[in-house]
C-alpha cells in the first residue's frame, strides 16, 4: 500500500479532493459508530423540532473524517500529533461535504496540513492537522 | 285583506326522531302524502309550494317525489324559524290572489343526526355578505351559538325586569308537562320539576340545559287552500284569521343588540299588532296559543310583546301554573319544541289546528281562535287560526 | 410578556448576573481536573472495525498494529444510550447557570485534539475534565453569548495522559424568535364598509363610525348612514372606556378557539354605541352588568388583533 514519507511531501502541496455525500445512512450510522445518541444526528422529526433542517453529522464525526481526509493521503504510516478544528455551519444530511487540503508548513519532522470541509452552507469546519511521516528509507 | 279568504286544509307529519335514518327529501316526501291524505287531496291538486330558505329540499324536488305536477306558485321565507307562520302567510297570500288555489308548506330536516344549529360553525363570520359582517360582530368571541345569542337578552331581561332563572323554569316545566302526555313528543311520558331544571348544567349562562329546545329529525307539512274550498273537504279546516311578517327597526339575525333595551322583541310587536288588526280580535278572546319556544326566556317576552300581559309581567303570569293545560292561558299543548320536537315551529302550526279541530290529546276546552308565533330574536311571523 | 423583563439584563458586562458568571467560572476552573469513571470496554476491535467503517477510513495500520485511531479518543468513555451520565463534573455548573440566565443557544466553535500516543487494545481509559475559561460576554452572529472552554484529558491505567482535547462553546441567548401562531378559527369577515375597525384594532385605536356630514355615530359601522344618506364616512378614536349593558357566560357546546367558561358582554360606550367583546383579566363570576371595563387589544394569532374588555378601575 502506497504510503508518503517525509521527504515526499512539499511545502503548497494540495491533497486531492475528497467529497462525501451525506445520505442519512452516514449521519446516523457514523453518530453511533461515535456513540453518539443525541436526537438530532438520527431523528430527523426530531432534529427539526430544534430548528435544524434535517439531521446533521456530529463533531466527534468531523473530528473523524478530517482524520480520514488526511490519512487517505498519507497512507498507513502517518502518525497524527494533533487535530484542530474550527467548527462552521452544519453539515446536513442531503448536502455533500467537500474537503480540500494544503500543506502549510514543514518543520522539526512535523508537517502541518490546512484543511477544509465545505458544505452547500459554507465552511462546516476549517483547521489544521499536525502529523508525522517516516523519514527517508 | 287576507283576513278568513284561505284555511289550513290538511297536516301531516313524519315521527319525530333523534336519528332519523332517512333523507331530508323522503322526510319531506312523507309529510306532503300525510297532509295531502288528511285534507283528501290528490297530489295533482297542489300548485303551490312555500318552504324556508334554511330548507335543504327545493319545492321542485319535493313535487316531484310526491307527484305534484305543475307549480305556479312558489316561495322561500327567510330568517331561520322566523319563517315558519310565513309559510302560511305566503300561502294564504297566494289563494287569496288567485296566484294558487291549494298551496303544500313543509318543513323537513336531519337537524339532530345531521347538520345542528346548536353546534358552533366558524365559518359563520368567514362571508363578506350582509349576514356573514353582521356575525362578525360577534362569532370572533365565541358568542356564536344559538343559546348564547339569546342569553344576551335573557340577562338584560333578569337585570331589568327582576326575572329569574326559576321563571324560566316555570316554561321549561309547563312544556315537559304538556309532553308527558302527548304520545308523539319525544319526551312522552319524562316530566320534570323545578328543581330539575334548576339543577341542569349551565349552557350559557342565564341558560340551562332545560332551558334549551331539544334538537329533533322530522319533517311537518301543511296544506292551504281557500277558506270555500276547505269547507268541502275531507277533514274540517283552520281558518287563516290573521296572519302577519314582522322585523323589527335595527334588526339583526339574533343578536338585534345595539336597539332598544334589549328587554323586549319588537319584531314579535310588529306581529301582534298586525294579528289584533287583521283579525279583530283580542288577547282575551284566544284560547290557547302556540309560542315559539327554542328557548325559554322568549316565551315570556312573547307573553309580553303580544299583549297577554303587561311588560315585565310575564313572570308573574307564568306563576301557578299559568301557562300549564288549566292555566289562564295554555300555551303550546302538545308540549312545544322543548317538549315535543324541534321542527323549526311547523309543529306548533299543526297542533294549532288539532286545537281548532279539537283532537288534540291535549284539548284545550272550547277552542274558537288559536294565537301561533314563529323563531323569537330573528325576523319572524304569527298566525291566529281560528274555527269555521 | 417575556419572563426576562423585570430582570437585569444579564448580557451585559459588570451587570451582577455577569459578575455571578465570571465567579462561577472562576470557582469551577479552580477544581482543577476533575476524574470521571473509566471507560466501560477497553479498546476493542468491534467498535474500531465499527468506526472505520461508518467513516469510510481504509486505513489498514489499525487492525494491522491493534491501535485506535487517535479520533476515537472520546469515542471510548462516550456515555450510552441509556447509562446513566457520568460524575458531575465542573462543566455542567456553568453550563445550567447560563442556561438559568437565557443564554440557552449552545453551539461548539473549537475541537483541538492532541494525540500523545495511539491507544491500544485492550486498554481501558479514564476520562478528566477541567474548566478552563469563561469568556464574554459577546455579541455574535447568533445573539449575546459566552464563549467556555474546557480540556478533557484521557488518561491510560497507568495515569498516563494518552490524548486531550480543547473543546469551546458557545452559550448564546437565542434571539425572540416570531414563533409562527396556530390561526385563530374564529375569524371576521372585513369588507371595505368595516376595514377601518379592524385597521383601527390593530393600531390600538376604538373606532366607531361617524357620519363625516351629519356627524352621527354608529356601531355596528355601514356604508351609508340612515340619518342623511352620506357615504361620507369618517370615525371617531373611542376613549375605551365601557359599561358592561348585557354578558353571557359561555358552558357548552365548546368553541373553536376559546376555553370555556369564557365571558362576552355587550359594552356601552359613553359615546353613546354599544359593542359587543369578550371580558378578559376577570372571573366569570366578578362580571354583572353595570361593571366598569376598559378595552385592551388580544393578539390572536399573528394578523388578527380583538378588542376585549378588562374590568376598569374605580
Amino acid at each position: 500500500m502506497r504510503t508518503l514519507r517525509e521527504d515526499q511531501v512539499e511545502l503548497g502541496a494540495v491533497l486531492p479532493e475528497l467529497s462525501i455525500e451525506l445520505t442519512p445512512t452516514v449521519v446516523v450510522s457514523t453518530a453511533l459508530a461515535t456513540m453518539d445518541f443525541t436526537p438530532v444526528h438520527h431523528d430527523v422529526e426530531g432534529a427539526r423540532a430544534q430548528g435544524s433542517a434535517d439531521i446533521f453529522l456530529n463533531i466527534l464525526t468531523t473530528m473523524g473524517l478530517v482524520e480520514r481526509y488526511v490519512t487517505d493521503w498519507t497512507g498507513p504510516a502517518a502518525v497524527i500529533r494533533r487535530i484542530n478544528v474550527k467548527l462552521g455551519v452544519p453539515a446536513y444530511s442531503g448536502d455533500r461535504l467537500l474537503f480540500t487540503g494544503t500543506v502549510t508548513s514543514i518543520a522539526s519532522g512535523e508537517i502541518t496540513v490546512e484543511v477544509r470541509g465545505k458544505v452547500s452552507l459554507g465552511d462546516h469546519a476549517t483547521g489544521t492537522v499536525a502529523l508525522v511521516l517516516p523519514a527517508r528509507r | 285583506m287576507l283576513r278568513a279568504r284561505a284555511a289550513i286544509a290538511g297536516i301531516g307529519a313524519t315521527d319525530f326522531s333523534k336519528d332519523s335514518g332517512r333523507s331530508e327529501l323522503r322526510l319531506a316526501a312523507e309529510a306532503v302524502f300525510a297532509a295531502l291524505d288528511d285534507a283528501g287531496l290528490a297530489p295533482s291538486e297542489v300548485d303551490g309550494m312555500v318552504t324556508y330558505t334554511q330548507d335543504a329540499n327545493q319545492e321542485i324536488a319535493v313535487a316531484r317525489e310526491v307527484g305534484i305536477g305543475e307549480l305556479s306558485f312558489f316561495s322561500r321565507v327567510e330568517y331561520g324559524g322566523g319563517a315558519a307562520c310565513g309559510t302560511v302567510a305566503h300561502a294564504a297570500m297566494a289563494v287569496a290572489t288567485g296566484m294558487a288555489d291549494t298551496v303544500v308548506c313543509y318543513r323537513a330536516f336531519n337537524e339532530r343526526s345531521g347538520r345542528r344549529f346548536g353546534q358552533p360553525d366558524a365559518r359563520l363570520g368567514g362571508q363578506p355578505s350582509s349576514q356573514g359582517l353582521e356575525m362578525s360582530w360577534h362569532v370572533p368571541y365565541g358568542l356564536m351559538t344559538p343559546a348564547a345569542w339569546v342569553a344576551m337578552f335573557a340577562q338584560r331581561y333578569m337585570h331589568v325586569y327582576g326575572a329569574t332563572s326559576e321563571d324560566f323554569g316555570r316554561v321549561a316545566v309547563a312544556m315537559r308537562r304538556h309532553a308527558a302526555t302527548n304520545p308523539a313528543a319525544w319526551f312522552h311520558g319524562r316530566p320534570i320539576t323545578l328543581a330539575e331544571h334548576q339543577a341542569s348544567r349551565w349552557i350559557a349562562e342565564p341558560l340551562r340545559l332545560l332551558d334549551c329546545c331539544q334538537e329533533s329529525d322530522g319533517a311537518v307539512a301543511l296544506v292551504v287552500t281557500s277558506a270555500e274550498r276547505a269547507r268541502d273537504l275531507r277533514r274540517s279546516a283552520a281558518v287563516i284569521t290573521a296572519a302577519a311578517q314582522g322585523a323589527g327597526a335595527g334588526q339583526m339575525m339574533m343578536t338585534s343588540y345595539y336597539r332598544d333595551d334589549m328587554a323586549g322583541l319588537p319584531e314579535m310587536s310588529v306581529v301582534g299588532r298586525r294579528l289584533w288588526e287583521m283579525s279583530g280580535l283580542t288577547p282575551a278572546d284566544i284560547q290557547t296559543a302556540i309560542l315559539y319556544d327554542h328557548f325559554t326566556p322568549f316565551v315570556l317576552t312573547q307573553l309580553e310583546e303580544l299583549g297577554f300581559c303587561g311588560r315585565g309581567e310575564a313572570a308573574g303570569y307564568l306563576q301557578d301554573g299559568g301557562i300549564e293545560l288549566d292555566g289562564r292561558l295554555p300555551v303550546n299543548p302538545h308540549g312545544g319544541q322543548l317538549g315535543e320536537a324541534y321542527i323549526h315551529g311547523m309543529n306548533g302550526i299543526a297542533e294549532a289546528v288539532r286545537q281548532i279541530r279539537g283532537t288534540s290529546v291535549n284539548q284545550v276546552v272550547g277552542v274558537a281562535n288559536v294565537l301561533v308565533t314563529a323563531g323569537t330574536g330573528v325576523p319572524t311571523s304569527g298566525l291566529i287560526l281560528s274555527a269555521p | 410578556m417575556s419572563p426576562d423583563t423585570d430582570r437585569a439584563d444579564p448580557g451585559k458586562p459588570g451587570t451582577s448576573t455577569d459578575r455571578d458568571l465570571h465567579e462561577l467560572a472562576v470557582k469551577q476552573a479552580a477544581l482543577g481536573q476533575v476524574r470521571g469513571a473509566a471507560a466501560v470496554d477497553p479498546v476493542n476491535v468491534p467498535m474500531i472495525r465499527h468506526w472505520l467503517d461508518a467513516m469510510g477510513d481504509t486505513n489498514p495500520v489499525y487492525l494491522d498494529q491493534g491501535i485506535a485511531p487517535p479520533a476515537m479518543a472520546q469515542v471510548w468513555t462516550m456515555q450510552g444510550v441509556r447509562r446513566a451520565a457520568g460524575q458531575h463534573s465542573p462543566v455542567d455548573d456553568v453550563m445550567s447557570a447560563l442556561d438559568a440566565v437565557g443564554f440557552t443557544g449552545v453551539v461548539a466553535t473549537n475541537c483541538e485534539q492532541v494525540y500523545h500516543r495511539y491507544a491500544r487494545l485492550g486498554e481501558r481509559l479514564t476520562s478528566a475534565i477541567r474548566f478552563d475559561d469563561l469568556a464574554g460576554p459577546k455579541r455574535t452572529a447568533l445573539g449575546e453569548g459566552y464563549f467556555a472552554t474546557w480540556t478533557i484529558t484521557w488518561h491510560a491505567e497507568s495515569g498516563e495522559a494518552v490524548a486531550e482535547m480543547m473543546f469551546r462553546v458557545l452559550k448564546f441567548r437565542p434571539p425572540p424568535r416570531a414563533v409562527p401562531r396556530e390561526p385563530y378559527p374564529l375569524r371576521p369577515a372585513v369588507n371595505r364598509d368595516t376595514a377601518f375597525f379592524w385597521d383601527g384594532v390593530r393600531q390600538g385605536e376604538l373606532r366607531v363610525q361617524s357620519c363625516a356630514d351629519c356627524g352621527e355615530l354608529r356601531h355596528p359601522p355601514g356604508p351609508i348612514c340612515p340619518h342623511c344618506r352620506s357615504a361620507n364616512r369618517a370615525y371617531r378614536i373611542a376613549g375605551g372606556e365601557g359599561t358592561v349593558y348585557s354578558y353571557v357566560v359561555h358552558h357548552h357546546p365548546p368553541v373553536p378557539g376559546r376555553e370555556p367558561p369564557f365571558v362576552v358582554a355587550v359594552v356601552a360606550l359613553p359615546e353613546g354605541v354599544r359593542i359587543v367583546g369578550g371580558i378578559v383579566d376577570c372571573p366569570p363570576e366578578a362580571v354583572g352588568i353595570g361593571m366598569a371595563v376598559v378595552v385592551t387589544y388580544r393578539q390572536m394569532d399573528d394578523e388578527l388583533v380583538l378588542p376585549m374588555w378588562a374590568p376598569r378601575e374605580p
